[in-house]
């Protein structure tokens, strides 16, 4: 295992492109909060009664202990830039004829495959720590001496984004695994976490169907819930909160088995097709 | 002697094109091993399963007498086809990446095979810079690494120049005497013919011979002998006996004797007793080029 780590990394460690990319990550998760954040100061910085009964209700998302949600939340729109880089690496393989040298020099198949799930495993731990920077570092910056000794409660959701963002870069490894070319899989996963699966979902929602739920890249979206202060400030909505996390659990063991799934599928494709 | 590679009953289809049918044979340890065939004969596809690249239908092979492990990989230097390697990074990099895996050599000994394969100086440049003899130079650095006491190459002087197709040349019979066993696969027949103590033929995926060279190539004599007067000297051979057949090229007979059964000297007196001086007389043995021809062009 760990000569397969030492490997991947003399692959990767003079790979401008994966740097580049990994550069993207650092730059994108704190902006993509950070914007929010303003966002959240525009609505309650106004000074009608609007303004205050909304700072008062929601509280500073931002600060501990929500941070470690509202982070999770926002950083897990911007999966796609890590996907680039899961897809890169296996589709490089492909182009480069490395998937066939690997085996010829000595690799059996099934240490190729494992090889690819260090990838994507070092790729979401190092994403989930560029997450767990964020969300320390915000969450201090705009807490009060109250709030901030909250930080340790709500931990939960550093596993739960985790999990997420493997279980979506799984997604994107099948892609590149099964398709080859880096272009055509990052086109098809663009567009299906864009377009596609969200088409899908609010069609179901207008049919009333229920299972838009189920669909791939929602059983672990739902593992991080929407804030509630992004939604209606009412009871409906309050409801509709409470619902999604009291379903956590369900969606963990979803999660699991599907991107397991996609694992267990990838050994066999690779043990008996023609490289 | 137990065979440093065995091939049983070796099938595989590509949809409906029988790329190899039922091969068998054995590699002995120490051999040059040469398999033959004109292009699309199934030789790449016979290496790419013997190193689980490609999975045959039916069949099986082992290295050392084991069923077809990953570990016996390890100890193959391997060429296939083409050089792969990871455009991004430099040639001393990327033989890094080769050691890792294989376990083969040390890291100190990449700069040694670099320089063997007059790569040395460009050691630090990406391989996407290189031009493709100097890749395919790289991918018989890649495959020498570590001195393996087996190698496979497909095609291993394609794309080098004169100079470096003799270098490798060398560099191949240095490292048969060394016992050494190499299978190539290759189409450059008076290639094989220099290095290769057996060869294999392949066609359309059949196997037409394998064996040890002397044994494939020579199964006749061939005198070639000629006069000044070629049709007197045709009208007087019908007299000599003991050849097979007889053949007219040029202004030269070829005649054929069934292997070791000739002494030239009976020929040149029984010749001489009729009148007749022969300017030319030479026995001579088969190429490999007119067997090859010979087996698969029909």
């Amino acid at each position: 295992m760990l000569s397969l780590i030492k490997i991947e990394w003399l692959k990767i460690k003079k790979y401008p492109s994966f740097w580049l990319m990994l550069a993207i990550v650092g730059l994108t998760y704190p902006g993509v909060n950070l914007m929010f954040h303003h966002i959240y100061e525009n609505i309650t910085q106004r000074k009608d009664a609007a303004g205050n009964i909304a700072k008062f209700l929601l509280g500073n998302p931002f600060s501990f202990p929500d941070a470690w949600h509202s982070v999770a939340y926002f950083s897990s729109f911007f999966v796609v830039v890590p996907a680039i880089i899961v897809i890169m690496l296996i589709s490089n393989e492909y182009s480069f004829k490395t998937h066939r040298q690997n085996i010829i020099d000595g690799w059996s198949r099934n240490e190729f495959v494992t090889s690819k799930l260090l990838d994507v495993l070092i790729i979401t731990m190092v994403v989930t720590l560029i997450y767990f920077i964020v969300a320390v570092t915000l969450g201090f910056y705009y807490s009060d001496g109250m709030n901030a000794s909250r930080w340790n409660e709500e931990l939960q959701y550093i596993p739960l984004f985790m999990l997420q963002t493997f279980a979506q870069l799984s997604i994107a490894f099948v892609l590149g695994f099964l398709l080859r070319k880096a272009f055509i899989a990052l086109g098809i996963y663009f567009f299906y976490l864009i377009v596609v699966e969200n088409a899908i979902k609010a069609y179901l929602h207008f049919k009333e169907y229920t299972f838009g739920k189920y669909l791939p890249l929602e059983i672990s979206n739902r593992l991080v819930p929407r804030p509630n202060f992004l939604g209606r400030i009412n009871t409906e909505s309050n409801e509709a909160y409470k619902r999604a996390l009291s379903e956590i659990n369900e969606y963990i063991i979803l999660t699991v088995l599907l991107t397991a799934a996609i694992w267990w599928m990838s050994y066999k494709i690779y043990k008996k097709k023609d490289l | 002697m137990v065979p440093i590679l065995s091939v049983h009953n070796i099938s595989k289809k590509y949809g409906t094109i029988q790329a190899l049918n039922n091969v068998s044979f054995n590699v002995p340890p120490g051999s040059v091993f040469g398999i033959l065939g004109p292009n699309g004969s199934g030789k790449t596809t016979l290496l790419g399963i013997l190193l689980d690249i490609l999975k045959p239908q039916t069949g099986s092979f082992s290295w050392f007498g084991r069923e077809g492990a990953s570990e016996s990989r390890k100890q193959i230097g391997s060429l296939l086809e083409t050089p792969n390697f990871y455009h991004y990074l430099s040639a001393g990099d990327n033989l890094k990446i080769t050691q890792a895996i294989s376990g083969r050599g040390r890291l100190t000994d990449i700069d040694k095979i670099l320089e063997t394969v007059n790569l040395l100086q460009r050691k630090n440049s990406k391989f996407s810079s290189y031009s493709l003899g100097m890749k395919q130079r790289l991918a018989i650095g890649a495959a020498l690494l570590g001195s393996p006491k087996i190698l496979v190459l497909d095609e291993p002087t394609n794309g080098l120049d004169p100079v470096g197709i003799a270098e490798i040349r060398r560099i191949i019979k240095a490292l048969a005497t060394t016992g050494v066993t190499i299978i190539m696969a290759s189409h450059m027949l008076d290639e094989v013919e220099k290095i290769c103590t057996h060869v294999a033929i392949l066609k359309k995926g059949n196997l037409l011979i394998a064996g040890a060279v002397d044994e494939v190539l020579t199964n006749e004599d061939i005198v070639e002998l000629s006069a000044p007067n070629i049709e007197y000297l045709i009208n007087v051979l019908d007299g000599f006996s003991g050849y097979t057949s007889k053949k007219i090229e040029g202004n030269r007979v070829q005649l054929f004797f069934p292997i070791n059964t000739l002494q030239l000297e009976d020929l040149n007196r029984y010749c001489f007793e009729k009148g007749i001086t022969l300017n030319h007389l030479s026995i001579k043995r088969k190429s490999l080029e007119t067997k090859f021809l010979e087996l698969t062009n029909n």
